[in-house]
């Protein structure tokens, strides 16, 4: 362990010797952790390393079954109440924000300033646009989160966060949902935020954030503390080593050789709640991205597309077999040979109180039965194969879907899918909170369908991802194609020029 | 909206905690297994100490009285468990059948007084099913209000009157016959209770029903027909409800549109009692089968013991809040 990088501010927060299990399962394990004054400290792990857990036992939320929480040196007893008032907010990974509420009052959300039990609402307008003035984000106060894009719903959220003027701010995640262009903008942020004495631990999967504004890092694999280090001290390659815990080359760059056949999916005119008239052709063998900024509408104009919403203009022709059929509604889509791995895993890609068996049949009702009832041991003969077939670890079709990891459960859905065969498939944002290593095995599936002459249509707001995956990418921006890149012409650069248009974003 | 977005936030960082959970915490255990030990437990206490509990007459009594709202309540497990909360309509279905199997067999002859049964309660579930399914209103207000419109109805063509069936003929030997101490109308609520459970664990409706309580939109996204699962949930609780009516009218050999008060709230209890979760997702009706003889039992324990009608109702209004809290306490236990 080599020592941490030199910050002349005091210790924070000091967690010492946590031990948190769930059942028979060592969540974390004896982890040790000390932020200094205006330190941005990085925490890195795969999914299910301990990183949330360890997060949620210093935000006190849950209690650890050992070890203490320090706050300047003084024990912190648990409880979530304590941790706000020794001056501990967490940002969640996944936005918490009441949809109905405006901006103001979720920032202000349980401690709103209040007399004889009425909300004074000039004043908490004062400190939430104070909030916001602090993380440099221009929102109209009184605007309904539900009408924000992701990207202004998760600068709310820290708002919410800064508006207690914490000490420590825990960000789980928090670019997950971002282009690279408001990433940018968040990490000068925290940049600037730690500058003036806040500490920061920052947790995520993107290194290239790391390395660029942490001053430390903390690795966790399996509830353990595997490494510590100045970010001065190592590299990208050690951090993600140490992550996985194996020798794991990324392949960023590598594209497949495509060689499109046959078109099986034509869109034209489509237009729709945030889409403003796209057409798009999709082949048999080839890999179509869709990059642009969130909110940009490529999720509005996939689930038009395929009629998971209502389109208002638009027809959507596809061919199978040399005969086009028309598709209308979601259903007929579904019988036609489409597939959907939607964004939001957890709500629409998973019934994650149901097994892994479950899951996987739901798609494929008419083929698991006779009559309309089930086939038991046919059942379980499909759902094994198909999840060995993409990798899930471990393959125990009898579990409960929710008790996977983020990157098994997406592979639990993408099974779903391949054992209706489709010929035609939708995949949004297939790689989001999902760790390394499981995030290549989709990405070897996804290529491994495209070979087998299946058409490819991907969101994607994680640029490299896009990049390798894509044999052509659409550019959206304000719901319309803004330009289309072809093989070798697609790079960083010019995707995001195209994102951005003419003017720079600003968050 | 709020609900959704709090309990997802909640549920990511549990995952990495949840990977494995091989223990479950008692109060779990309570909520799962609970009934079948509580049952047993009631029987065998009331076998014990209360007067009169073990005769038969009073046996082939909690029977009687089991059966009907026993039927109405495994049909019901199925729009529970869809995650619509409940059907309260019931009450109108039932007395709706009562009196039509009475009333119209009694002009026309039993085959086209069942049919016309069979006719109304098609009609109740499509209804409770369409505005619930396919426009998305919501469970309770809906069924509320054709619980209204059905006895309204029903109070119009009936004119308030009480009819009465002939002295012979089969609906009066079905509702007389016996097996041993077992009346018919327990016999029809067992093979209702088998059938709805084979629909229910083992053919694609019932796995969809399932699933439909679970995650509606991913149910949805997988390409399944969701407004017909719930139609078709709706229209299961409709056609038990019609056998319990025909059940109760063979029974009392009378059908008035009053016959069925309560019966929505009964069904409801038996259904939580049994352990199937208001949430949706999780049940079966074997539970509610069980849940059905814990409620029968008590109440006849409670009647027997001479207690008033008064604290009887505030023993099941009791009973149901700690069966309803067990359940959302569970719940929050297995989240952490």
């Amino acid at each position: 362990m080599s020592p941490q990088a030199n910050l002349s501010g005091d210790v924070v927060i000091e967690a010492r010797n946590i031990v948190k299990r769930f059942g028979g399962a060592v969540a974390v394990n004896n982890v040790s952790l000390s932020v200094r004054q205006g330190e941005i400290h990085a925490l890195v792990g795969e999914n299910g390393a301990g990183k949330s857990t360890l997060m949620r036992v210093l935000a006190g939320i849950i209690a650890q079954d050992s070890g203490d929480v320090l706050v300047d040196g003084t024990p912190l007893e648990t409880g979530a109440k304590n941790s706000i008032a020794a001056g501990i907010a967490l940002v969640h990974q996944e936005l918490s924000l009441v949809p109905e509420m405006t901006v103001a009052e979720n920032i202000l959300l349980g401690y709103a300033p209040t007399r004889l039990g009425f909300t004074k609402s000039k004043e908490l307008d004062a400190i939430a646009a104070e909030a916001l003035k602090e993380i440099g984000v221009s929102v109209d106060l009184n605007e309904r989160i539900s009408r924000l894009s992701v990207a202004l719903r998760q600068f709310v959220e820290i708002a919410r966060a800064v508006a207690r003027k914490p000490k420590v701010l825990i960000l789980d995640e928090p670019t997950a949902t971002l282009t690279p262009a408001e990433t940018d903008y968040l990490l000068t942020m925290l940049q600037r935020l730690a500058e003036r004495g806040m500490s920061i631990i920052y947790i995520s999967h993107r290194i290239p954030e790391v390395i660029r504004i942490c001053h430390n890092v903390t690795i966790l694999r399996d509830g353990q503390k595997v490494m510590e280090s100045a970010i001065a001290d190592t590299s990208p390659e050690g951090i993600v080593d140490q992550m996985v815990g194996r020798e794991l080359k990324l392949d960023l760059q590598s594209r497949r050789s495509a060689n499109p056949g046959e078109v099986v999916l034509k869109a034209e005119g489509i237009r729709a709640p945030g889409v403003q008239g796209v057409d798009l052709e999709v082949r048999a063998g080839e890999i179509v991205g869709l990059g642009g900024l969130v909110g940009a509408g490529r999720t509005e104009l996939v689930r038009a597309i395929i009629g998971a919403d209502n389109r208002t203009a638009g027809r959507v022709t596809k061919f199978k077999d040399g005969k086009a059929y028309s598709l209308a509604g979601y259903q007929s889509a579904i019988r036609n040979g489409v597939a959907y791995v939607p964004e939001e895993r957890r709500t629409d890609g998973l019934a994650l109180g149901m097994s892994v068996s479950d899951n996987i049949t739901l798609t494929n009702r008419e083929e698991l039965s006779s009559f309309g009832v089930q086939l038991r041991g046919k059942i379980a003969q499909f759902a094994q194969d198909l999840s060995e077939k993409v990798g899930l670890r471990p393959p125990e079709i009898r579990r409960e879907a929710g008790q996977y990891s983020g990157g098994n459960q997406q592979k639990i859905v993408i099974a779903k899918w391949l054992g209706r065969r489709p010929d035609f498939i939708v995949l949004d944002e297939p790689t989001r909170g999902v760790d390394v290593g499981a995030k290549a095995e989709i990405h070897k599936l996804v290529k491994g369908l495209a070979d087998q002459g299946t058409a490819v249509l991907v969101v994607s707001s994680d640029l490299p991802e896009l990049l390798e995956l894509s044999d052509t990418i659409h550019v959206i921006r304000d719901g319309k194609i803004a330009g289309t890149l072809i093989g070798h012409e697609a790079n960083e650069k010019t995707v995001m020029s195209l994102a951005a248009g003419e003017k720079m974003v600003d968050a | 909206m709020a609900k959704e977005t709090l309990t997802e936030a909640i549920a990511v960082a549990e995952t990495e905690a949840a990977l494995s959970k091989p223990k479950t915490s008692p109060l779990e255990w309570v909520a799962e297994n609970g009934i079948f030990v509580f049952t047993g437990l009631l029987i065998l206490a009331s076998v014990l100490f209360v007067d009169g509990f073990a005769s038969l007459v009073n046996i082939t009594d909690v029977f009687h009285r089991a059966a009907p709202i026993g039927i109405v309540a495994v049909g019901m497990t199925f729009v529970v468990i869809s995650g619509n909360y409940l059907d309260l309509s019931v009450v109108a279905q039932v007395a709706t059948s009562a009196v039509i199997l009475i009333a119209v067999s009694n002009e026309y002859g039993l085959p086209l007084a069942m049919l016309a049964a069979l006719l109304a309660a098609a009609v109740f579930g499509i209804v409770n099913g369409v505005a619930v399914g396919y426009f998305k209103a919501n469970a309770v207000i809906v069924t509320l209000a054709t619980t209204y419109i059905g006895l309204g109805l029903l109070r119009y063509f009936s004119g308030g009157s009480i009819f009465f069936g002939p002295q012979d003929g089969l609906i009066r030997e079905f509702g007389l016959g016996k097996l041993g101490p077992v009346p018919y109308s327990a016999i029809v609520l067992l093979i209702m209770t088998i059938i709805l459970g084979f629909v229910l664990n083992r053919t694609n409706f019932g796995f969809l029903v399932r699933s439909f309580g679970v995650n509606e939109s991913a149910t949805r996204l997988s390409g399944t027909n969701t407004a017909a699962v719930v139609i078709g949930a709706f229209l299961v609780t409709a056609l038990a409800a019609m056998v319990a009516g025909w059940v109760l009218a063979a029974f009392s050999n009378t059908a008035v549109s009053a016959m069925s008060q309560g019966y929505d709230f009964r069904a409801l209890a038996a259904i939580i009692v049994g352990g199937t979760s208001v949430f949706g997702g999780k049940g079966s009706v074997l539970r509610t089968l069980v849940g059905v003889i814990f409620v029968s039992v008590l109440t006849n324990v409670l009647v027997l013991s001479g207690i008033s009608f008064g604290y009887q109702q505030m023993a099941l209004g009791a009973l149901i809040v700690t069966a309803v809290t067990v359940d959302a306490l569970s719940r929050k236990v297995a989240k952490r």
